[in-house]
């Protein structure tokens, strides 16, 4: 079963340094029927004013994935880990028994924008841990290049749970297909232009799809597109 | 003012000037008046809950890992076993 969620159903908080557009039920969003999908806890597409963002904060029995679209994001936290990542990086915190951090736009002058990621993490009480990567954006290109993994190698982060994201720049008419076990989710969102699964579920930029039983997809872009696919383990949560 | 929230987006689920905490060697149970309805709804999340005891210029973080929570209805009290703490400053 594909589930289509446009991005004009996304729950938006907007202030004076914040825009932020929740997938799942998060903070002041709270919608029983949008809890998760699988381990998918949070999935909030943030744009961050420049030189805002969150202050020092804690987190805990968490894995939580900050992927950057534009500008820079300054991390800090109580592991002794500071620095920026940009466009092309990935940051991933493994909250366990308790992690204090802040993320702020490192730019005086530009917006930064990202995607915050949370998943249930497969084991509770963790040590607390924080890696970030940086990914060639060439590998991209018309496949899926895994960012995030259970098992991790150079260049992609290792998660805490039985996942693997992928990210990938399909050209207009190109197509992609991707296979899973069975039994287990595929979780797509299109950061930009559009893209079809299986002909004929159309999504264009920020809309996103949940996907049970179909342990193959197939994905063609309409346009140049930029996107993420989430393998997920299947069952309860 | 101590306050419960939600662990995933810190939603305020509860807060109280009124509280105690006494420390037990490595824990902390924390007591606070609070009526039927409100527990229900902390109770609810009860495996992710954050309290905070917020000062002007610190916050202190605590958390139970094995929701070690409980109603005590006749008293109007919500007691938790918080087994974590950490101070840092705001």
């Amino acid at each position: 079963m594909i589930q289509l969620y446009p991005a004009s159903k996304r729950y938006t908080v907007k202030n004076d340094w914040l825009e932020s557009n929740l997938s799942f039920s998060f903070g002041e969003y709270y919608d029983p029927s949008n809890i998760r999908f699988g381990p998918l806890r949070v999935f909030n597409d943030d744009t961050v004013q420049p030189g805002r963002g969150f202050g020092i904060h804690p987190h805990r029995e968490a894995e939580i994935v900050s992927i950057v679209l534009k500008g820079q994001l300054k991390h800090e936290d109580n592991l002794g880990n500071a620095g920026i990542i940009g466009t092309g990086s990935i940051q991933r915190i493994s909250a366990g028994t308790g992690v204090l951090h802040s993320e702020f736009n490192a730019s005086k002058q530009e917006e930064v924008q990202f995607l915050q990621l949370w998943f249930s993490p497969d084991e509770k009480k963790l040590t607390p841990s924080y890696e970030d990567i940086s990914y060639d954006l060439e590998q991209m290109h018309n496949q899926l290049l895994p960012v995030i993994s259970h098992t991790g190698s150079e260049r992609v982060a290792k998660i805490h749970q039985d996942l693997t994201l992928y990210l990938s720049r399909l050209d207009g008419k190109e197509t992609l297909t991707f296979r899973q076990e069975e039994g287990r989710r595929i979780y797509v969102f299109t950061i930009e232009g559009e893209i079809s699964i299986n002909n004929d579920n159309i999504l264009k930029s920020r809309d996103a799809a949940r996907i049970t039983d179909l342990p193959e997809i197939t994905i063609q872009a309409s346009q140049d597109s930029f996107f993420l696919l989430i393998d997920l383990p299947g069952g309860e949560f | 003012m101590l306050m419960i929230r939600h662990s995933i987006g810190s939603r305020l689920l509860c807060q109280s000037e009124t509280y105690t905490i006494d420390e037990k060697e490595d824990h902390w149970l924390i007591s606070l008046p609070i009526d039927e309805e409100t527990a229900s709804k902390v109770l609810e999340f009860q495996d992710e809950l954050n309290l905070f005891v917020t000062k002007e210029k610190e916050k202190t973080w605590f958390y139970s890992s094995d929701a070690q929570i409980k109603f005590l209805p006749k008293e109007n009290q919500l007691m938790i076993l918080a087994d974590h703490k950490t101070v840092y400053p705001v």
